[in-house]
């Protein structure tokens, strides 16, 4: 499953931007490689993040796996509510399961793929 | 990949799990999963689940000589084995390191079937052509040209009996541990022993031909629809053993601590009296272990970070006296089995867990990749020892 108007990483991360703050999260077909999802690592407030550093962990039984931050800023907002419901990214990656919002310092997207690019990305895999 | 090989219930798992949950895994495309690891753990538990191990490695050792010759090669007493009797051992080299753990079935006086991992096949393959004597025959019983190949579903749980009753009208419940018996119907023809590898106290292992392998599939979830009987994945099958203090081979057996059978708690496998086996001068050397396999409890379930394989495991003081082997959650807890020092392995008994560093991040803010016994440490979870092995 894969939504329209989000940017994909090929490490299977989504952002929806809107205005200068992206949303981030992982993929539906992320999420369903790990499994029964336990255990989330959010980042810290205020943290600044070049694309591709490490942003948070999302741990399952199965395995421990970085998430990557696909765009360049500053975190503005992080969601609590993983500490207590992590398998809300299970539920509903693409919403109630985002991770944490950023204040992007650069508008550049153009190393990310559209939705039908990722979807064809998914299918060479 | 190339030679990643498909088991012969491969079309079954391609038909019930998604692509990305059927994984290469010792040479086998398996299912982790087809729900989740979680609800299949449970279902073992409360009734049964069916689990593809066609992909382990079964042999036939035969012939005249075959009795002799398994003797020597296994750390358990075969020479007393009846037919209809299976029997659990090692397979060691002149130094004692562990080719293998196995089950051996003795299908008539001296014809025998051995089960073993599939990790390990050709590793117990070789061994057994180097250690071979004239009089015995090995044949690969996964060969589905052989009239008696067989390869094994594992059905595991409460309901596996009453299911098998049904297919089989045989009652198996009464099958003592490490017993098997012959049934048939109309269409399969196949062997059920009591054996298992998920501590269910009514569990079985069905073997059957390869050509017949997808019907016996078919027939159990069918029959088995009623009873809540559902497929298991790789991954139930790893916590389920956990959660009933099974060794795997690689972890709790050899592997990066080279643990034995006495540190294990199997030392009942391993028969000193027996006049000689391979490796038996080297393995009596290892009989008064310091350390030993100790299984733990510690809360689980969401929003705790999972424990892993070699996260140390700390006293009350923080001293770090052993390390993770594995660890599954199991309900709302994590049941880990940690190679630990021996005075520490009292059920009841408070230990903790310092994790390991994940990422990079993680070495960065000062967290240790690796631990060593002695370090002083600070514990990130605390539990509790239990009994070494929960039957259920």
């Amino acid at each position: 499953m894969v939504q329209e108007n989000l940017f994909y990483t090929k490490d299977h991360e989504w952002a929806r931007i809107e205005g200068g703050l992206a949303t981030i999260g992982i993929t539906d077909y992320a999420q369903h490689s790990l499994g029964e999802i336990t255990f989330v690592e959010s980042p810290s407030l205020k943290k600044q993040l070049n694309t591709h550093d490490t942003l948070a962990v999302i741990e399952s039984s199965k395995a421990a796996s970085d998430v990557y931050s696909p765009l360049a800023g500053e975190v503005s907002e992080i969601n609590e509510s993983l500490s207590s419901e992590p398998e809300l990214i299970n539920k509903d990656c693409y919403g109630q399961g985002w991770i944490c919002k950023l204040k992007i310092s650069k508008p550049d997207t153009t190393h990310l793929m559209n939705a039908k690019q990722y979807e064809e990305y998914l299918k060479s895999l | 990949m190339n030679d990643v090989k498909k088991t012969v219930l491969f079309e079954k798992h391609a038909a019930l799990a998604q692509k990305s949950q059927i994984v290469p895994f010792a040479g086998w495309m398996m299912p982790l999963w087809y729900k989740t690891i979680s609800e299949e753990h449970k279902a073992v538990r409360t009734t049964a689940g069916l689990f593809d191990c066609s992909h382990m490695a079964f042999l036939k050792i035969a012939g005249k000589g075959a009795t002799d010759f398994l003797n020597n090669l296994l750390t358990n007493d075969v020479s007393t084995l009846k037919p209809g009797k299976a029997r659990y051992g090692y397979l060691l080299d002149h130094s004692a390191n562990i080719i293998d753990d196995v089950i051996v079935y003795c299908i008539a006086g001296d014809n025998f079937m051995m089960v073993a991992n599939a990790s390990n096949e050709q590793k117990v393959k070789d061994w057994i052509a180097k250690n071979k004597t004239g009089l015995v025959e090995i044949a690969d019983l996964k060969d589905a040209a052989l009239l008696d190949a067989r390869v094994d579903l594992a059905l595991q749980g409460p309901a596996s009996a009453q299911c098998l009753k049904n297919i089989f009208a045989v009652d198996v419940s009464v099958l003592k541990p490490l017993s098997f018996v012959y049934a048939k119907n109309n269409s399969l023809d196949v062997i059920i022993s009591a054996t298992g590898y998920t501590g269910a106290k009514i569990s079985f292992e069905i073997f059957v031909h390869p050509s017949k392998a997808a019907l016996l599939w078919d027939t159990i979830l069918e029959v088995g629809k009623n009873l809540g009987i559902i497929p298991c994945g790789l991954g139930s099958r790893d916590s389920l053993r956990i959660e009933a203090g099974l060794p795997l081979y690689g972890h709790e057996l050899d592997g990066d601590f080279n643990v034995s059978p006495f540190q294990a708690g199997y030392g009942w496998a391993v028969k000193l009296q027996k006049q000689n086996f391979i490796g038996k001068d080297a393995i009596a050397k290892k009989i008064n272990p310091d350390t030993e396999v100790a299984r733990l409890k510690f809360d689980g379930g969401k929003g705790i970070r999972p424990i892993r394989q070699f996260d140390g495991i700390l006293n009350t003081e923080g001293i770090c006296i052993g390390h993770v082997l594995s660890c599954a959650a199991a309900g709302d807890k994590q049941i880990v089995l940690a190679l630990i020092k021996k005075e520490f392995n009292t059920p009841g008994k408070s230990v903790g867990v310092y994790y390991t560093a994940r990422n990079a991040g993680h070495i960065q803010q000062g967290r240790k990749e690796k631990v060593n016994l002695g370090d002083k440490l600070t514990a990130d979870i605390k539990g509790l020892a239990v009994e070494r092995f929960e039957k259920f």
